[in-house]
């Protein structure tokens, strides 16, 4: 303490010196106009270069919460990905050639027309025959499953909604593979009902619904909803699941008209099996 | 001990008069030579007694700065430079000190040190001084030409006429 004093007594001179400096710069940057632009100046050059650093240090540190956006943005672009991929879905022995080439594409609209509170809603969308859509193809949207094309004029195609008493979703409960059609037979324009869900099926309340994939409309692994109630009927065999959408159904804009490339195929196929068993 | 207190209460008003009365408008209105200011008011921080505390020496150098700021309209200019000069009085004082220390009930003036001693320690304090002051004024180094020509000329100026008092009045304190 005694050495600090000293110390203190020894540096006084130079202490009193350096505080009355200050005093009399901060006097001059304060009242005399001349000084007082040098100063500003100076002080917004440096500031703006350290603005600059700390800016890019900031970055710097926020590249872990970027560097997780974009895994999780990977990892949603790859799931994607894996239900596009056909070699995924079909392992079949085809040609290499067949099996790299993807199986949906997506085709981008805009919904012009949009309609949510009849029986039997609709979608219009601003792309048409010209664009190649056909009737039968898939709409989805960033969100979940929006509807199916009815019919395609040159530049637009009119879709049938999910809200619609006749439309029906080939649905599956995600990672347990039971599936069922889906459809809309609520007032609530976000409960579905999934049918043909046996009983003896571990479903549960909370469980992802997701497309099955066994249309042609729909790439399988598309949102539908959760499974919000469950409950059995006497003397049946199934369980009626009530599905909340995840589907904004009410202020959708944008949505993607599924392409599915081998639909034509598959079809010819299936029905080549049907005529030929009657 | 009061006589050195009323001679440099005197010494300190007639300074800052003398400055900001007279040398200021010597330096301002002499238009076509802006490189010229007489600085003389740093006398007072030289000829204060050997005694005085340091730290006494820079209060009492701010004080006369900031009165000689307050008659030229330049807060804080003239009071920087003095400040300076009072801190490096110390500094200086020691390194011309003579062989057998100095006798602190002096003051540092012609009679008391001699005029050899005194020219040197008056014309280092000086140049430190106009520098400071000229380099304050400026505000930049960008312009160390000018302040460097604008500090020789000043500096010989203040020079002759802090001569010319000393040797008129030759105080003993």
């Amino acid at each position: 303490m005694f050495n600090l004093v000293q110390l203190l007594i020894k540096l006084s001179g130079f202490l009193v010196f350096v505080l009355l400096e200050v005093i009399c710069f901060s006097l001059v940057v304060r009242y005399n106009g001349n000084q007082e632009k040098v100063y500003t100046n100076t002080v917004n050059q440096f500031t703006g270069w350290l603005q600059k650093k700390s800016a890019s240090t900031y970055q710097y540190f926020q590249l872990y919460d970027e560097n997780r956006r974009l895994a999780k943005e990977n990892a949603r672009l790859l799931d994607r990905l894996a239900n596009v991929g056909i070699n995924v879905q079909n392992p079949l022995d085809t040609a290499w050639a067949d099996t790299l080439q993807p199986k949906y594409s997506f085709l981008e609209a805009q919904v012009i027309k949009n309609s949510i509170n009849e029986h039997h809603n609709y979608l219009v969308l601003d792309k048409g025959s010209k664009d190649g859509v056909t009737a039968h193809s898939g709409v989805v949207s960033d969100d979940g499953v929006v509807g199916i094309v009815r019919k395609v004029s040159k530049n637009y195609s009119v879709a049938m909604s999910v809200l619609h008493r006749q439309a029906i979703v080939n649905a599956r409960v995600r990672h347990k593979n039971y599936f069922g059609p889906m459809t809309w037979k609520s007032k609530d324009i976000h409960i579905f009902n999934l049918d043909n869900i046996p009983k003896d099926a571990p479903v549960t309340k909370g469980d992802t619904i997701e497309t099955s994939g066994y249309s042609t409309m729909f790439p399988p692994g598309i949102l539908l909803g959760v499974v919000d109630k469950m409950w059995m009927d006497p003397g049946s065999n199934f369980f009626t699941i009530e599905v909340r959408s995840f589907a904004k159904m009410s202020n959708i804009q944008h949505a993607y008209i599924v392409r599915n490339i081998f639909k034509v195929e598959q079809e010819q196929l299936e029905e080549s099996v049907i005529t030929e068993d009657e | 001990m009061n006589n050195i207190v009323v001679v440099n209460v005197l010494r300190f008003v007639g300074l800052v008069l003398l400055q900001g009365l007279v040398f200021k408008n010597i330096g301002v209105g002499w238009e076509s030579f802006p490189y010229l200011h007489i600085i003389v008011f740093p006398l007072f921080i030289l000829l204060l007694p050997l005694r005085t505390p340091k730290t006494l020496v820079i209060f009492l150098s701010f004080l006369i700065g900031i009165s000689v700021d307050f008659l030229y309209d330049t807060l804080g200019v003239h009071a920087s430079a003095a400040v300076f000069t009072g801190f490096a009085r110390s500094l200086v004082l020691k390194m011309f000190e003579p062989r057998g220390a100095y006798n602190m009930s002096y003051s540092p003036t012609i009679a008391r040190m001699g005029l050899g001693w005194f020219v040197q320690y008056v014309a280092i304090l000086m140049f430190a001084h106009v520098f400071f002051y000229c380099s304050v004024e400026a505000f930049t180094f960008v312009y160390i030409v000018d302040i460097m020509i604008k500090t020789i000329v000043s500096f010989l100026a203040s020079m002759v006429f802090i001569m010319i008092f000393q040797l008129l009045f030759n105080p003993l304190d």
